[in-house]
């Protein structure tokens, strides 16, 4: 209990309020421990600890291939790939030219031509799958359920058309005769009256017209309806706000969970 | 009032700070003396309300339904007789996202535990993969099923990015698991790990703090626990009296928060209007 509960939590304590405060104190020592030497442990740690991981892949692996789990012909490449990755990067090096350190990103290595014409794709590949992802995600998003799904959608409309070039040609005219007709649907919906619809959607279209006219219709104004100037006020305005709100919550969250591993609060990380 | 120790060793501090001022305080960088105080004023904040939940005052806490919905997830589970796949981010332990995910994962851990249900914990970090199998070990044998514990059902995959996306989208084409959970630090692969949980069917549960990730949990997740509410999930679902009043504290410093940016915001309206020569944004602003 005590090597395994107090010593950890003790440790976690003390280089927790060392970090914290050392932060705060003008002491050359203290402050390279929280700039740099603290960091550098973690990483030897990482470094060693990396081995566990590829042990336990590999135990995996080959358990799926010797029991023929569903979809151990994968494993094969799995353990395939390791393997090759481990001769490329200690065994052969395919340049001779090039130090054994430099083959790494030397050109003409094996583990170079591995890097740019394996890994590289693949991961390139999985990346260009967020493209069809965004598309799917983006039409959940958009549907019309509700009001808030509504306002995403209208929103997400502007931010997009007044992102691309042919949203500079829109005309703020254009986009006011469609928020009147947007609002027309507004007002039918609350009156559930042809009339009062009727008057509202033909009043607004005669006023707009007349503005429109007076001014000489130029096309972006009034600022308040061009869409390149809506995009920004919704991109840097609300958004900001709601962004910065979640921002500070967050900060808040990570202060309170840092303070509570601290202090000794929260100890599950090593077991209640 | 109610906790005299907590004053009497608030009041020591001060004091032993007033001595140190008066001593020409040493060593102290004086441009970040706001900051010192602010962490002073938070920590003790939730101490004390820390202390406060101990002492037995209730803490109300308000139902989070992303988190119901884990016991929800898992039931379900049980009853398709299907695994559990729980996903802890993409970042090691120096991230207190991940600590807080791997602090989450030892709950479902006792969930699974408790309705014999199959957990499926693929990492991208060694040391998580330590510190999922201890959390997860632990929870099993709180629940009295150590019998039920593997060490490889928390397993290791790779420390790509891309490669993890892969390596765990693979697992829920395969493994067709009945719930998703992702608590932990994520990045792009977001929405690839989502996606492919949506396609497949399964109840998804995303927690993280990585803002730019939120909308794509948000949308391609049933629940998703927004910053903040992630970081109250441990105290949420253990019920412990502690946990519950750091979040209550925490709740009291948003309000201190709110209230300063408010009386800044007035104060900065003051000096630019040329009433108070006293720039608050400068004294608020970190050095």
């Amino acid at each position: 209990m005590f090597w395994k509960r107090t010593i950890p939590i003790a440790i976690v304590g003390f280089v927790g309020f060392l970090t914290l405060f050392g932060w705060f104190i003008d002491q050359p020592s203290i402050k390279a421990f929280v700039e740099d030497d603290a960091t550098q442990w973690y990483d030897i740690l990482a470094s060693f600890a990396i081995f566990l991981g590829a042990l336990n892949l590999l135990k995996m692996q080959s358990q799926k291939i010797l029991k023929k789990q569903k979809g151990w012909q994968y494993s094969i490449f799995a353990i395939g790939g390791f393997i090759f990755s481990i001769l490329a990067g200690f065994v052969i090096k395919g340049n001779d030219a090039i130090q054994w350190g430099a083959h790494v990103t030397g050109k003409g290595t094996l583990f170079k031509w591995m890097f740019e014409f394996m890994f590289t794709p693949l991961s390139a590949t999985m990346f260009a799958l967020l493209a069809f992802f965004v598309a799917s995600a983006s039409y959940r998003a958009f549907r019309i359920r509700n009001f808030e799904a509504t306002l995403l959608l209208v929103s997400g409309i502007i931010i997009m058309l007044g992102r691309v070039p042919i949203g500079l040609k829109i005309s703020s005219w254009f986009v006011m005769y469609i928020t009147l007709l947007g609002f027309g649907i507004v007002v039918n919906t609350y009156f559930k009256n042809k009339q009062i619809t009727l008057a509202f959607v033909g009043g607004g279209i005669l006023l707009i017209t007349i503005a429109g006219y007076l001014m000489g219709w130029p096309i972006n104004e009034p600022g308040l309806f061009y869409l390149p100037v809506l995009q920004d006020w919704i991109y840097n305005i609300p958004n900001v706000a709601g962004a910065r709100a979640i921002m500070i919550g967050i900060g808040l969250g990570i202060f309170a969970t840092s303070m509570r591993y601290i202090l000794g609060i929260e100890k599950s990380y090593i077991g209640e | 009032m109610k906790d005299k120790q907590f004053w009497i060793g608030s009041g020591i501090i001060i004091v032993f700070l007033l001595i140190y001022n008066m001593m020409g305080h040493p060593h102290f960088l004086t441009n970040r003396t706001v900051m010192f105080f602010a962490i002073l004023l938070f920590s003790g904040t939730l101490i004390y309300y820390t202390r406060l939940a101990k002492m037995g005052e209730p803490i109300f806490l308000r139902d989070i339904p992303g988190l119901k919905a884990v016991e929800e997830a898992v039931g379900r589970s049980t009853e398709m007789g299907k695994q559990v796949l729980y996903v802890p981010g993409i970042m090691d332990m120096d991230q207190v996202e991940t600590v807080a995910g791997v602090i989450v994962l030892g709950h479902v851990a006792k969930m699974t535990a408790r309705y014999e249900t199959p957990l499926n914990v693929p990492v991208s970090r060694s040391i998580v993969m330590k510190a999922g199998r201890e959390a997860c070990k632990e929870s099993y044998l709180m629940e009295g099923r150590p019998d039920l514990f593997q060490e490889d059902m928390v397993h290791y995959l790779t420390d790509d990015q891309f490669a993890y996306a892969a390596g765990v989208n693979g697992i829920m084409v395969r493994e067709e698991p009945a719930a998703c959970l992702y608590m932990g630090k994520f990045y792009a692969e977001s929405l690839i790990l989502a996606e492919t949980g949506n396609s497949i069917g399964a109840i998804q549960i995303a927690g993280t703090a990585s803002q730019s990730q939120i909308p794509f949990f948000v949308t391609a997740c049933d629940y998703t626990l927004i910053g903040e509410e992630f970081f109250a999930a441990s105290a949420y679902l253990s019920q412990k009296p502690e946990l519950l009043g750091g979040i209550k504290g925490q709740d009291v410093l948003k309000a201190i928060v709110v209230g300063t940016i408010l009386f800044a915001t007035v104060l900065r309206f003051f000096h630019d209007m040329g009433w108070v020569s006293w720039d608050v944004m400068k004294f608020l602003t970190i050095q």
